[in-house]
């Protein structure tokens, strides 16, 4: 129960009593400490086999040791935790009855009186010889005699409906002990608080010295003037009580209480020095405001104080402000970093690459022959490339898809050719991807060639130790989306026929897109997936150092073709980036690995330059070496970046707080909003009750309202989808000023409810964006700055100040802004 | 939100829209059963449907239903389900099986709430007991809840527990100390937890005995009690041997629980813990956490003894924290619970901050652990965070309501401290 005080009370408290301990409780510390020091060689004198209370071991000529053992420990932490355990019940005991009353009796009869009463039951009651030492029979000796006194002022504490008489606390302490402390002595303890009890009783007074007798030593020795810190017998006098106050205010008792209980909770020490152990519920539960410590009260002050109130819109203003110049200050040096390679296996660019040579005769003859396969159909090109695969001597398997979305039918056939690895056991592969026509729709003139010939060149290397996967797919979208999904065994078969042939778990995909004729300069990789999801950065990072490194061609990222590594070209680099995630589109054949966990990416040749396709049969080649030295899947480098530069990135922990402050914001003007509702008009009426049906029935039916334009998007056929959108961006235009004018006219919403009403949409909104910063950083991003002026809108008394408010939220609502966008893309085009 | 009477046909008819609801959700979106079935919010090693179908699989092909170790369910749940039609060709017997479960529940949970206990009991009037919601309104947020409602989509076998521990307090409060004992028996049959609510519920039996046929003495009444409760599973245990055929099921029940086998994540705080943790200190740790779990149980009883209803539910708060398997079903179940102290709600200071980390958590949980499973982007600190942050959430809201059920006594005592602040030291 005394354990219950305020920790920080307790520190100042114990470090203003060390300054004003008194002299026989200085002297018993370090007659402690001394002993321990002593006892620290065992050599040249055994304290503690001269010392120890040995039931044994006492005769007429060791009665000493009655009287050392409370002095001696067993090793150090014994020591301490006497030491910390006597010195404030020693001190209380003391400035109550002096110094030299303490003097005589613990040197007298509180020493020797609990060792008799041990040294009679072990030896001849229990016939035991354990020796016993430490000062912890005083303190149980004192807790005894405080636990009386407790028990006098105040008789019992209360847990729940039983009432507890207070004098049984030391014993509840001495079981604790007992329990939980390894080798300590029951029953040294208990002949402590025996004594402690009879001693607070009053039974065992006639031990005390006279006081008579004590004033007149003191007065002849001048005790008082010749030693520090001494205190005087004399209670009228010099009395230890004189100087505290007897009233209760804490201002009185901060200043004028010496001893160190100033700053303590006055509730949880009562003034008057008795022991807190006892005050029962009120104490250990609650203390009332106007008992605090300054400490406290300071706090609560502050708490209370109406202009906290104004701080949190400033607040949320400032999260706003901080992410938003965040985001702007990531493309320095000092926010951003290097880019690394992470796992180590990877050793890109370490190898020698081989491609070249003869193979560009092949590669010339495959070239002819798929030149003459385009603007074939989809059969027949598949029949040309098979017969091509088969003669390298691969396997070659075939898969019909047929996909049904927004009301188009997407169909055709995908072919791809396993490469059992010589030194594998087809657990893992890797895939290369030539897609016959890109993004764009052009032909990969180039890219797929580049496949036949890889393949016909790997084919010749015996140190795979992963299978190599050649897909070749119509379309960069729906064909690798079909195959990756039977892979996976996660099709519709009815739609997608399953793979006849597969291999073990994928490591990693390159797509090449090549269609362009000449010779070209640089690679541009494009890495984004699906939703906004990223592949592991080592093997962007691999990529580059090949390309980059080895080959020393140019790499680029996010279409900056040009790029002079300075401030404002990586602010654009990361803002295409950030868009491309945000909008969470399929860039390339490779997007459909990434939400499979494949790490994939696409290269695209790019510019005119001096560098043929060899070079980029050797950069592919490169990758794969590297991809081939994997031990495990890649996971050690990062899957949240933002890259600015193709050796430049900063990661999720760098990044992800934008975000984060901005759907803060929400989330402070929520909870002060909910503050705000409790507060009536007129000042000081807190604790209004809230109405809180209205808004949380409004809000929950609009968030479920949701539901329909998802689904409506989701299953309408794309013919429909631009009527559908302008429908959707009409009724958001015209849903506020209905609902608001519904809302006043039939329920007449009090100001509380619109701050609830505002509280809980923004509640809400500030989860959604921060669950979706961790899914798609970008995308929440965006429609947090979209979202920003929700926070500070307030109702208008004004019809002029309420159409500006509405005009001004709709222009920069999401829809709105995709409509602008689209509108000015449009003119742009034109 | 009270207003209004109360008729018979307003009770039918939020029954009726709470079945009709669910019974919606089950045929409307067929796939949303399965999906619910497979998350582990909802669905713990011990409460699966998916678990429960491979064990009676086994069953009904005379196989030991825990061989495999997949199944760590009560034996009785087997003949209970392979009496209905299978559930392949007629999934619509089970739904409604587990819709008439949560109906029961909520029926139970009315009478609760309409005997009045939460604010008056036998020891103690609350001043403020006037301010209470109607047994209709508790049981329609115990159905609309969110938490509820996905429990029973995903079928998961706790709800079975909820309606047996619902029912053990409703006829404790109505006077009926023998079917609320055998209600209990019934809960720890299921999922032993349960029995730790046996002092609370005693006292709560003891304190709303009915005048004639009351026992005096609380030793005897206690007694009787226990032997009640310990003849209810003589008779359940040896059922279970009798179908099962050894006593393997114990073990693989309760043992399970007990030891924490099955490492399958969840919402609670324990698998993390014991999938870090070194072999040789497990056994010691398991103690610790199970005596941690069960050492609340003396704390309450005694010090809120003049409210065992309190008791009765903070314990269910403690236990959908600190569980080994808790799901969000524990969750609702305690949700489900706190409404009846509608009179000290304007005690409580942090309902605002508890409600929004609950609604928080809710969606993170899930986007964490997608990116942890099948993202791969995450990893199990993610959703071990998160996990910890709803445990924090229950526990601020657990705290919390002590907070303001201790308050409402001490303001009983101490009448001109009412409305002044204090502290908790």
């Amino acid at each position: 129960m005394a354990s219950s005080i305020n920790p920080l009370s307790w520190l100042t408290a114990s470090r203003a009593r060390a300054r004003a301990l008194p002299l026989f409780t200085r002297a018993a510390v370090a007659g402690i400490v001394v002993f321990w020091i002593v006892g620290v060689q065992k050599a040249l004198w055994d304290v503690r086999a001269w010392g120890a209370l040995v039931p044994d071991e006492v005769g007429l000529t060791s009665l000493y040791r009655l009287n050392t053992f409370p002095f001696i420990h067993l090793n150090f932490f014994h020591a301490v935790m006497n030491i910390l355990a006597l010195t404030p019940l020693l001190e209380r005991f003391e400035t109550e009855y002096g110094t030299l009353t303490a003097l005589a009796l613990f040197f007298g009869p509180f020493a020797t009186l609990p060792a008799f009463i041990y040294l009679f039951i072990e030896k001849f009651l229990l016939r035991g010889n354990t020796a016993v030492m430490g000062a912890s029979i005083w303190v149980f000796l004192l807790l005894g005699i405080e636990a009386m006194k407790a028990y006098r002022a105040n008789p019992s504490f209360k847990v729940g409906p039983y009432s507890i008489p207070t004098w049984t606390s030391p014993i509840g302490i001495l079981l604790a002990m007992a329990a939980l402390v390894p080798s300590s002595s029951f029953l040294g303890h208990l002949s402590g608080l025996v004594v402690g009890y009879l001693c607070g009783l009053g039974v065992l007074k006639f031990l005390a010295p006279p006081e008579k007798a004590l004033r007149f030593v003191e007065g002849k020795l001048n005790l008082m003037g010749r030693l520090p810190h001494y205190i005087s017998v004399d209670q009228k006098k010099y009395g230890r009580f004189g100087v505290l106050p007897s009233s209760s205010s804490p201002a009185s008792a901060g200043i004028s209480m010496g001893r160190g209980y100033s700053s303590l909770p006055a509730a949880a020490w009562e003034l008057d020095g008795r022991w807190p152990m006892a005050d029962g519920k009120q104490t250990c539960l609650t203390s009332d405001q106007t008992r605090l410590g300054p400490l406290n009260s300071g706090l609560l002050r502050l708490r209370r104080d109406p202009r906290i109130l104004k701080v949190p819109p400033y607040l949320s203003l400032l999260c706003i402000l901080v992410g938003v110049i965040w985001l702007f200050l990531l493309p320095l040096d000092d926010y951003s970093r290097r880019t690394y390679i992470s796992e180590n296996a990877l050793l890109p660019g370490q190898v020698h690459t081989y491609f070249g040579g003869s193979d560009q005769n092949v590669f010339r003859a495959y070239k002819h022959e798929t030149s003459a396969l385009a603007g074939k159909t989809n059969i027949e090109i598949n029949d040309g490339l098979e017969t091509i695969i088969k003669g390298l001597g691969l396997k070659v398997s075939r898969q019909n898809f047929t996909y049904r979305s927004a009301g188009r039918e997407y169909s055709g056939e995908n072919l791809y050719a396993i490469l059992q690895a010589p030194r594998g056991d087809a657990t893992e592969a890797i895939v290369l991807v030539g897609a016959w026509e890109n993004v764009k729709g052009e032909v990969n003139r180039n890219g797929i060639p580049l496949v036949l010939t890889l393949a016909r060149y790997f084919k010749r290397w015996s140190l795979w130790s992963k299978d190599i996967i050649f897909l070749v797919t119509p379309d960069s979208i729906t064909g690798p989306q079909a195959w990756v999904d039977a892979y996976h065994d996660a099709h519709d078969s009815a739609r997608v026929s399953s793979l006849p042939l597969k291999s073990g778990a994928l490591q990693g995909a390159i797509a090449i897109d090549y269609p362009q004729e000449e010779r070209f300069e640089s690679v541009h990789v494009v890495y984004d997936g699906v939703n906004g999801q990223l592949p592991n950065l080592d093997l962007i990072n691999s990529v580059v150092s090949i390309a980059g490194g080895q080959m020393g061609m140019g790499v680029s990222i996010q279409e900056m073709w040009q790029h002079d590594d300075r401030y404002p070209d990586r602010l654009r680099t990361m803002l295409r980036g950030m868009l491309k995630q945000g909008l969470g589109l399929a860039s390339g054949p490779h997007s459909s690995f990434i939400p499979y966990h494949v790490d994939a990416v696409t290269l695209q040749p790019y510019g005119v330059g001096w560098q043929d396709e060899m070079a980029m049969g050797r950069v592919i080649e490169g990758t794969f070496r590297s991809l081939n030295n994997l031990l495990e899947h890649l996971h050690q480098s990062f899957f949240f970046y933002l890259l600015m530069q193709r050796e430049r990135f900063v990661s999720i922990g760098t990044y992800l707080p934008s975000a984060m402050l901005i759907a803060a914001n929400f989330t402070i003007m929520a909870i002060f909003l909910w503050h705000q509702s409790q507060i009536g008009p007129p000042p000081n009426t807190p604790a209004v009750e809230r109405q809180l049906f209205l808004p949380l029935g409004l809000v929950s039916l609009l968030q479920s309202l949701s539901v329909i334009p998802l689904s409506l998007f989701h299953h309408a056929p794309e013919s429909a989808l631009p009527p559908l959108f302008a429908l959707f961006a009409l009724i958001n235009l015209a849903l506020p000023p209905a609902l608001s004018a519904l809302l006043t006219a039939r329920y007449r919403p009090s100001a509380q409810q619109y701050h609830l009403l505002q509280s809980f949409s923004l509640l809400l909104l500030g989860m959604f964006l921060s669950s979706l910063a961790t899914l798609n950083f970008s995308l929440a991003l965006l429609v947090g700055l979209l979202a920003c002026p929700l926070s500070f809108v307030r109702p208008s008394r004004t019809a002029a100040g309420r159409v500006t408010c509405y005009l001004l939220l709709s222009a920069v609502a999401p829809t709105a802004v995709a409509v602008w966008v689209w509108g000015l893309g449009g003119w742009g085009r034109r | 939100m009270d207003g209004g009477k109360v008729t018979l046909g307003r009770t039918a008819g939020l029954y009726a829209g709470a079945a009709v609801l669910r019974l919606a959700l089950f045929t409307l979106f067929p796939g949303l059963p399965e999906l619910l079935t497979g998350r582990v919010e909802i669905s713990t090693p011990v409460t699966s449907f998916k678990r429960l179908q491979e064990g009676l699989f086994l069953y009904n092909h005379n196989v030991s239903p825990y061989d495999g170790g997949v199944y760590h369910q009560a034996p009785l749940f087997l003949p209970l389900f392979s009496l209905l039609p299978s559930f392949a060709s007629w999934p619509i017997f089970t739904y409604l099986l587990y819709i008439a479960v949560d109906l029961l529940g909520a029926a139970a949970l009315g009478k609760i709430a309409d005997s009045g206990e939460a604010g008056s009991s036998a020891l103690f009037q609350s001043p403020r007991r006037e301010k209470r919601w109607s047994g209709f309104v508790i049981a329609a947020v115990f159905l609309f809840n969110p938490f509820t409602i996905a429990t029973c989509i995903g079928r998961s076998t706790s709800v079975f527990t909820t309606c047996a521990i619902l029912h053990a307090i409703a006829k404790a409060v109505s006077g009926a100390p023998f079917s609320a004992m055998v209600a209990l028996s019934f809960g720890a049959y299921l999922s032993m937890y349960p029995l730790l609510l046996l002092p609370p519920l005693l006292l709560l039996c003891y304190d709303r005995q009915r005048p004639e046929r009351a026992m005096p003495s609380g030793l005897r009444f206690a007694a009787t009690n226990v032997c009640v409760v310990v003849s209810v599973l003589g008779v359940l245990f040896p059922m279970s041997y009798l179908i099962t055929g050894s006593w393997e099921f114990l073990p693989a029940t309760y043992g399970v629980q007990l030891t924490l086998s099955d490492l399958t994540p969840n919402i609670g705080l324990w698998w993390y813990f014991f999938i870090e943790m070194f072999d040789s200190f497990r056994s010691f740790f398991l103690a610790v956490f199970w005596l941690h779990l069960s050492c609340y149980v003396g704390g309450l009883t005694i010090r809120i003894r003049r409210q065992p209803l309190v008791v009765l539910t903070l314990l269910l708060g403690i236990f959908a924290i600190f569980k080994p398997y808790p799901s969000i079903s524990d969750s609702s179940l305690f949700l489900a619970l706190v409404p009846l102290y509608r009179h000290v709600f304007p005690l409580m200071r942090y309902t605002f901050v508890i409600a929004a980390i609950i609604i928080y958590t809710t969606f993170l949980g899930p986007a964490f652990y997608h990116l942890w499973i099948y993202a791969g982007s995450g990893n199990a600190n993610f959703f071990y965070a998160i996990t910890l942050v709803w445990g924090l959430g229950q526990s601020l809201l657990v705290c919390d309501l002590t907070f303001a059920v201790l308050r409402d006594e001490w303001e009983v005592e101490r009448p001109e401290m009412v409305g002044k602040e204090i502290r908790q030291i």
